[in-house]
Parts: structure tokens; sequence; C-alpha cells
């Protein structure tokens, strides 16, 4: 082979691998403009509450209380879910949420790690001992959904799960105390 | 020298071994057949590559659209 049909060779390969390199920046652009527009257009972000909480007293009094667990609406209609996450169960261990509207869910754990998800739904996230873990959502989907401990918490993890129950609006109904329970059923 | 049940020596001084590397000879190398050859390779590894890609791709959309979006805002 001559020296120019070498030297064209080369050329030819390093024209590939640039063309090769302009095409992974330009998918590493849109992946990341996808994710962008996702933020901004659908409201879907990574859940990036930092709030610290003692977990030696967070049964004793405020918020995380045993008579404050479960759905509250606020006075200004906003729906707050609060759930402590302990070895092995979720208290209360069914949440009631309304369909359609948005809902601010906050965790927090008296002992070891745990996390959780709601089935059908993008609600995924770790509860740390020594943080308030809070995420909101809007539940779409008017049925019971599972929400199972997915951070392996002791022996009794796989029994530990609790059940959204996503109620429509006509059955979504505080009592005076701004608070709902699960319909039974 | 290993030497057979007779005490004769298997092979002689003067014999060389099937192991012996052969000497070298030039390859007949068509230098238009190996240019041409050169011409295709990375067209080929590019098609490969590019195919793979666009499955992965095609599979991130297809999570995207079907499963991640219709699971309602999170945050």
């Amino acid at each position: 082979m001559t020296e120019q049909a070498a030297e064209a060779r080369e050329r030819r390969i390093l024209g590939t691998e640039l063309l090769w390199a302009f095409g992974v920046g330009v998918l590493i652009a849109a992946v990341l403009g996808v994710i962008v527009f996702t933020a901004l257009t659908a409201d879907i972000n990574p859940p990036s509450n930092v709030e610290r909480i003692d977990p030696k007293t967070l049964h004793l009094s405020g918020e995380f209380a045993e008579q404050n667990l479960g759905t509250t609406v606020g006075a200004d209609g906003g729906v707050t879910v609060r759930v402590i996450a302990t070895q092995f169960m979720f208290v209360p261990r069914c949440i009631a949420v309304p369909y359609g509207r948005r809902v601010t869910l906050r965790f927090a754990t008296p002992d070891v790690i745990h996390g959780l998800l709601i089935t059908g739904t993008n609600v995924n996230t770790m509860v740390v001992p020594g943080f308030v873990a809070q995420v909101y959502s809007e539940f779409t989907r008017a049925e019971d959904l599972l929400m199972p401990c997915h951070e392996y918490c002791g022996l009794g993890h796989s029994d530990m799960w609790a059940t959204v129950q996503v109620l429509p609006e006509s059955a979504f109904k505080p009592g005076q105390d701004g608070r709902v329970s699960c319909a039974q059923r | 020298m290993w030497s057979s049940r007779g005490g004769k020596p298997m092979i002689s001084a003067n014999q060389t071994s099937a192991s012996d590397v052969p000497p070298e000879v030039p390859d007949q190398v068509d230098e238009a057949a190996l240019a041409e050859v050169m011409r295709v390779v990375p067209l080929g590894a590019g098609v490969v590559a590019g195919t793979a890609v666009a499955l992965l791709v095609l599979g991130y959309l297809a999570i995207y659209l079907l499963v991640f979006l219709p699971r309602g805002p999170v945050g």
C-alpha cells in the first residue's frame, strides 16, 4: 500500500470516529434535553428534600406524633400525608389520597433505613433515620395501590407494606379536623 | 535425546522437528482488494454500532413515553 493510500485511510477512519463522537454528543444532548423538558412541562423531578428530624423523639410530639399520622387536608386545601416507616410496618397501614390532586407525602423512620415505592406511580424514595423524606405526586388511577418497603430492613422486611387508596373527589371527604381515613370496603 | 526401547535415538541430529517455525513466506496480497476491505470495514462497524445504539434509544423512548410519563408528576 502506498503512503498516500495509507494516509487517505487514516483520514477516513478519523472522519468516521469524529462523526460517531458527534452522534454520541447529539444523543447526550437529547437525553439531557428530555430531562429538562420533562421537568419544565410535566413537573417531574427527582425528590430533593433535605430536612432533619430527631429519630429518637419523632413519635413523642410534632407532626409525626400518632395523632398526626395519615392524611390531612390543610386550610388551603393542600393534602399532606404523614407516614412513619418502622420495623416492620408503615403507620398507618392504609393511606387515603384524592384522585387527580397534588398530594405531599412525608415519611420518617425511628429505626433503620427503609424505602418505598407506590406501584403505578413515580413515587420512589428512601426513608433515612434523621431525615424527613418528602415526595409530592398526583394520583391518576382511582384504585388501591401497593406501597411496599423496598430497602431491606430486617427479617420482617417482606411483610412491610401499606395500601394507598386513591379515592374519587366525591368519596374524599375530610372530617371536621381535616383528616381523611381509608374507606371501609 | 529421548531413546526408544532399544536404546536407539528417535530423532537423529540432522532431522528437523515438525514444530519448527516454517520459513516466512510473504502473503499473496492483492493491494486493491485490501484497499477495498479497509474502505468497507469502518462502514460495517458503524452500521453495527449504529444499529445497537438506535435500539437502545428506541427502548429508552418507549419506556419514557409508555411507562414513565403516564405514571404522573413527582418531585
